[in-house]
């Protein structure tokens, strides 16, 4: 095991080497080194700026993927027990899955403005559809014979509904969750991209249009150190709350 | 009569949304509360999709696109298998590259897009490169998965009887990893059409996504509702073409979706 992470750990550290020491060789302007990198995200951790970018993109994404994630299991796990609901509106959801929810930013910017509120909603909508989808699945596979146990234990409809469908339906919700999580800042940064004043999609394309390649790489490496510690803090919620699974992928 | 009837109802459902969804968008856009500009009415936007499917150069948009996603999927296809597999039938590459596959799952790859532009140019190259990158994860995630959790059973007995490696791997490993392979594949596909349009509606003087941003940007919102039913058709016919595939090679297992 030891032996493993070593190897790992080798073979990260050499492909930093390698990089930096190819760039120390010379790379074109547009590629910087590690050690470069890190210098400018440094020097930009003590700036204002770069929190103020951070902060927009976040009051964008997390209000977008609680929406999103909140409406998915609600209507999922309706959907997962009501049939005549299923029927009506579960076709709806899946046919529309495959198509690309961003084609809707330039409808819901004209509905909505062009301002924080198209992008939060446009999150939502790409939010919505993996859990919805996982969070369906995980109420229809709800073992019958623990309903039936539940019902002959004299347990009322709510009572099976807390205690039975939603703890068997969580470990998929929360696969769910984790998708739409990955997708939240996705849409976040192509909206910031596409049209914004601020965030960190508006600030890699700022930089990139005044090539500044400092502050791209500095953006860049806020945004995959944001999405790591997201994803991160969901498995460590989920570890949490459904202690009694074992460990899952 | 009155069971037909209530049969008949039962069957109508699926469509009692859509139709409820279509009927108050048209009164809305009749209702003149809204400018014809916000709320297009359904005949202009058809109009306008009929003049999308029937002129060349706006077909032409959409083979852009399209080859942009096909070209980027089928190498993250190509590569993603193969590197799936050996994560899953070596524990040695699966020790190197698991952590890194994990490691960066979450991060979005768009942000390279810039520094792609930079290193690709601005045409189709950085485009395709993206969405090779972005449809890599969810194909190597799930090739892996499976081929990790190739029956040992089976394995066992191809050994017993006598197969080389070879044979092994192509009769036994690969069958039982397909269905995580095409499960992978139906994640990749719709990624891989988000991908080139985000891109083309960001930088780009061609494609699908760049006549979206036009349209809107002319104010003709019914070309670009009819542009948007259009990419929305698209996606749905290759995740239906994909499903067909899937169930031709992998007929042994059936694929468990709603609509198909």
């Amino acid at each position: 095991m030891t032996l493993r992470n070593l190897a790992r750990a080798g073979l990260l550290l050499f492909l930093v080497l390698l990089w930096q020491l190819l760039w120390v060789r010379g790379l074109p302007d547009y590629v910087l080194g590690p050690v470069e990198i890190l210098r400018h995200f440094v020097a930009a951790l003590g700036s204002a700026e770069l929190y103020d970018h951070i902060g927009a993109s976040l009051l964008r994404a997390l209000p977008g993927f609680a929406i999103g994630t909140l409406l998915g299991i609600a209507l999922g796990l309706a959907a997962g027990i009501a049939r005549g609901f299923d029927q009506m509106l579960s076709p709806v959801i899946f046919l529309t899955y495959p198509v690309p929810k961003i084609v809707m930013l330039p409808l819901f910017m004209l509905w909505f403005g062009i301002g924080d509120l198209s992008k939060i909603l446009i999150i939502a909508l790409a939010c919505f559809y993996p859990t919805f989808i996982n969070a369906y699945y995980g109420a229809k596979s709800t073992p019958t014979i623990l309903v039936w146990s539940g019902l002959n234990m004299g347990a009322s409809r709510s009572q099976i509904f807390r205690r039975i469908v939603v703890p068997s339906a969580a470990p998929l919700v929360f696969a769910g969750m984790r998708v739409s999580l990955a997708l939240s800042f996705i849409v976040m940064f192509a909206t910031e991209m596409i049209n914004a004043r601020s965030g960190l999609g508006h600030l890699i394309r700022e930089a990139e249009n005044s090539l500044r390649f400092d502050l791209m790489y500095v953006s860049l490496l806020s945004i995959a150190i944001l999405g790591y510690l997201g994803d991160r803090l969901l498995r460590w919620t989920r570890h949490r709350v459904l202690a009694w699974q074992g460990e899952a992928a | 009569m009155t069971l037909f009837l209530q049969r008949m109802l039962v069957g109508l459902r699926p469509f009692v949304l859509v139709a409820v969804a279509l009927v108050a968008w048209e009164l809305t856009a009749r209702s003149a509360l809204w400018s014809p500009i916000v709320f297009p009415s359904l005949v202009n936007i058809g109009h306008e999709f009929a003049l999308f499917v029937s002129r060349s150069d706006r077909l032409l948009e959409a083979w852009t696109s399209l080859y942009r996603a096909l070209g980027g999927f089928a190498l993250a296809a190509a590569v993603g298998v193969v590197i799936g597999m050996l994560m899953g039938r070596s524990e040695l590459v699966a020790g190197l590259l698991d952590p890194l596959f994990s490691g960066t799952y979450a991060v979005p790859k768009l942000a390279l897009f810039p520094i792609f532009i930079f290193v690709f140019g601005i045409g189709s190259l950085s485009k395709v490169a993206l969405v090779f990158l972005e449809c890599l994860y969810p194909i190597v995630i799930m090739t892996y998965h499976g081929a990790r959790g190739v029956d040992r059973v089976l394995l066992w007995s191809a050994q017993n009887m006598g197969a080389s490696r070879t044979q092994i791997l192509r009769r036994v490993v690969v069958p039982a990893t397909a269905p995580f392979i095409f499960a992978g594949f139906r994640v990749a596909l719709p990624i891989a059409m988000i991908v080139v349009v985000i891109t083309e509606m960001i930088s780009s003087a061609d494609g699908l996504g760049y006549v979206v941003i036009y349209s809107l940007a002319s104010l003709r919102t019914d070309r670009m509702l009819a542009v948007v039913v259009a990419i929305a058709l698209l996606g749905l016919a290759l995740d239906h073409a994909l499903v067909i595939l899937r169930n031709r090679l992998v007929y042994w297992e059936k694929l468990e979706t709603y609509y198909v």
